[in-house]
């Protein structure tokens, strides 16, 4: 029984404890600060905010092309 | 890298380009070896739940061998659909998107694909276990003891590979995706070990067991494949829709309120059943407080998507995802009101939960990672996918497959439940009223299963490389990178020539 009860008290409080030290850690860092760029940190300047980047096999070009974006303008003068 | 050409046009910054292209790459083999194990265990899952989806209509159906008989086939399923399927796929995906996301390599080149087999070798161990008889008979940790250490050995590999991107990373924002994969990363391993000391020890037995039984199994959902399945929604739609998510600040606020009241709503399940009721209010408290998160989510998602349904029509990944992120909304509402004493009264105990449990796990999470998986297969392998019709196959049979399923139970139960409680009525009556619904569960599943079969052969050629080569802006084809395959295909044809 007391296996039992150390087991689930200690994963109990160190799972409490990782979660604090997370959120203190977030704090700390900022990385609640400048949510705007976060928002905006997946893209790049290859793949930048408005271009979508998924299509059906073989619709890829044609609507890259008409979606007028970066990569649709590359197209574009590519195949010119 | 020599052999993936990567050229640098003016208007894009070739180092960025360069390090997708790489962490990518890094991602291969132990992507490949989990999404192709998940595929494989998702085929094997639909016949086993083909088999029990007859047999509880046409009970004779296979009784003769016991290894085939409901008892065993039901928990082969389950086990084999999460285990197999769901844990594979989420690993997969998670591993890529933490890559992808912090734009480093995937560590561990040789110990992760290894885990991906290790991780095999465990579920085939418990799947056969089960079969022959040896089943623990504890809900959704039926396999034996000792694959565990199966299990153990790969999520510290997966844990300590997740550690090492986190640090290594080069882009200092946490994104929201990010914060839900730590978190399932950390919580899963912690809930599995301590479920299975719990529901294992022979100290702990009757009530005390269910309880620890049922925290878990719902913590397997909301604290592992929710935020799976949510970092992948927070990541894919703004990629794939080319536009950031609505409200930023929600969604952290979101990742935050989950952490804090999934883990007190595990006792819902035992609504009624012989324990304290406080046990189970704090049950029904937690789940009320889930509303916050999934309002935050449900608005989040629905914002983003705001004037871009148009490329639903143009992106298999979307068009799964959405699905998956509007199942997600409704499976969390209605499991919030499930969870009140006054619908359980009527809703407990009836096939109403499972069409619920597969809003859940199928609705919502399957077909997220379906969609995860048509963005990322392309991308590791730098091919096309060989088929848009297949593609639109596989989404309409599984769509159509599961609402029919979700549905018809659904409603099914939620009557079987007054039937039940009304006693004038004899009980072979409410299971005569049932059949009817339970065929049509045979029919919705073999819908959704001729879906996974199409899918699988979708996966079969994009292994073979039936697909064509890096086209489009999907994977950044650009002018040299054209030129260079277009002389490549040249080249071998002067081979051919030459031989001939
Ligand atoms: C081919 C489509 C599917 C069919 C026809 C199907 C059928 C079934 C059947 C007949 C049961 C037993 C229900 C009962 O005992 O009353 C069941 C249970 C279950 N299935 Fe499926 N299933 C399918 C897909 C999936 C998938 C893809 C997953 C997971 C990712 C899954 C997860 C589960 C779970 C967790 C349970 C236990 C539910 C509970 O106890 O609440 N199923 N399924």
């Amino acid at each position: 029984m007391l296996v039992v009860y150390v087991v689930i008290w200690s994963s109990a409080v160190l799972l409490g404890l990782s979660a604090v030290w997370g959120l203190v850690w977030a704090i700390r860092t900022g990385q609640f600060h400048g949510l705007r760029e976060g928002a905006e940190s997946i893209f790049d300047d290859g793949e930048p905010v408005g271009t979508p980047t998924d299509f059906f096999p073989g619709a890829a070009r044609s609507a890259a092309s008409a979606s007028g974006t970066k990569a649709g303008a590359m197209e574009e003068k590519w195949r010119r | 890298m020599a052999s993936i050409a990567v050229t640098k046009p003016a208007a894009v910054d070739s180092q960025e380009l360069l390090t997708r292209v790489q962490t990518d790459r890094s991602c291969r083999q132990t992507v490949l070896i989990y999404y192709t194990s998940a595929v494989f265990w998702l085929l094997l899952g639909s016949v086993l739940a083909i088999l029990a989806s007859l047999k509880m209509h046409i009970p004779g159906f296979l009784a003769e061998w016991e290894w085939l008989t409901f008892g065993r086939v039901r928990p082969a399923h389950l086990t084999s659909m999460i285990y197999g399927w769901a844990v594979m796929a989420a690993i997969g995906t998670l591993l890529w998107l933490q890559a992808r996301m912090g734009r480093v390599r995937l560590p561990l080149p040789l110990l992760l694909p290894v885990s991906g087999i290790v991780w095999n070798v465990g579920v085939a161990y418990g799947m056969i276990a089960i079969l022959i008889g040896y089943s623990t008979s504890t809900e959704w940790l039926e396999f034996p003891v000792p694959v565990l250490g199966f299990f153990g050995f790969c999520l510290v590999l997966v844990i300590y590979a997740s550690l090492v991107m986190m640090m290594r990373r080069k882009v200092h924002h946490t994104y929201v995706s990010q914060w839900y994969i730590y978190g399932g990363v950390l919580w899963f391993p912690f809930l599995y070990v301590s479920a299975l000391i719990l529901t294992q020890a022979p100290h702990v037995n009757g009530t005390v067991r269910a309880i620890a039984n049922w925290w878990f199994a719902h913590n397997v959902l909301g604290l592992w494949l929710t935020p799976i399945g949510l970092a992948s929604a927070y990541y894919f739609i703004p990629k794939v829709t080319g536009r950031p998510v609505h409200s930023y600040h929600l969604s952290l606020l979101g990742f935050w309120t989950l952490a804090l009241f999934y883990n007190w709503a595990g006792t819902h399940h035992l609504v009624g059943g012989p324990i304290p009721a406080w046990v189970i209010t704090v049950g029904i408290v937690g789940s009320m407080m889930m509303f916050i998160p999934v309002t935050t989510v449900a608005i989040n998602h629905h914002m983003t998507m705001l004037g871009q349904f148009g490329h639903l029509k143009t992106s298999p990944t979307l068009r799964f995802v959405v699905f998956g992120a509007m199942s997600y909304t409704l499976v969390s509402f209605h499991g919030s009101l499930a969870a009140l004493r006054s619908f359980s009264e009527v809703a407990h105990f009836t096939h109403h939960t499972i069409a619920h449990s597969h809003l859940g796990v199928y609705c919502f999470f399957t077909m997220m990672m379906f969609g995860a998986m048509y963005y990322i297969f392309p991308r590791i392998l730098r091919r096309e996918w060989s088929s848009a019709p297949l593609i639109k196959v596989h989404f309409w049979t599984t769509a159509i497959g599961s609402i029919i399923y979700v549905v018809g139970l659904g409603w099914a139960g939620l009557v079987q439940g007054w039937m039940m409680n009304n006693p004038d009525i004899a009980f072979m009556d409410v299971v005569k009223y049932t059949i009817p619904w339970l065929e049509s569960r045979s029919v919705a599943g073999t819908l959704m299963s001729i879906g996974h079969v199409v899918f699988a052969i979708l996966v079969w050629r994009m292994l073979r490389g039936d697909g064509a080569e890096q086209q489009g802006p999907t994977l950044f084809t650009t002018a040299r990178s054209l030129r260079a395959q277009r002389e490549r295909k040249a080249r071998a044809r002067e081979r051919a020539k030459g031989v001939a």
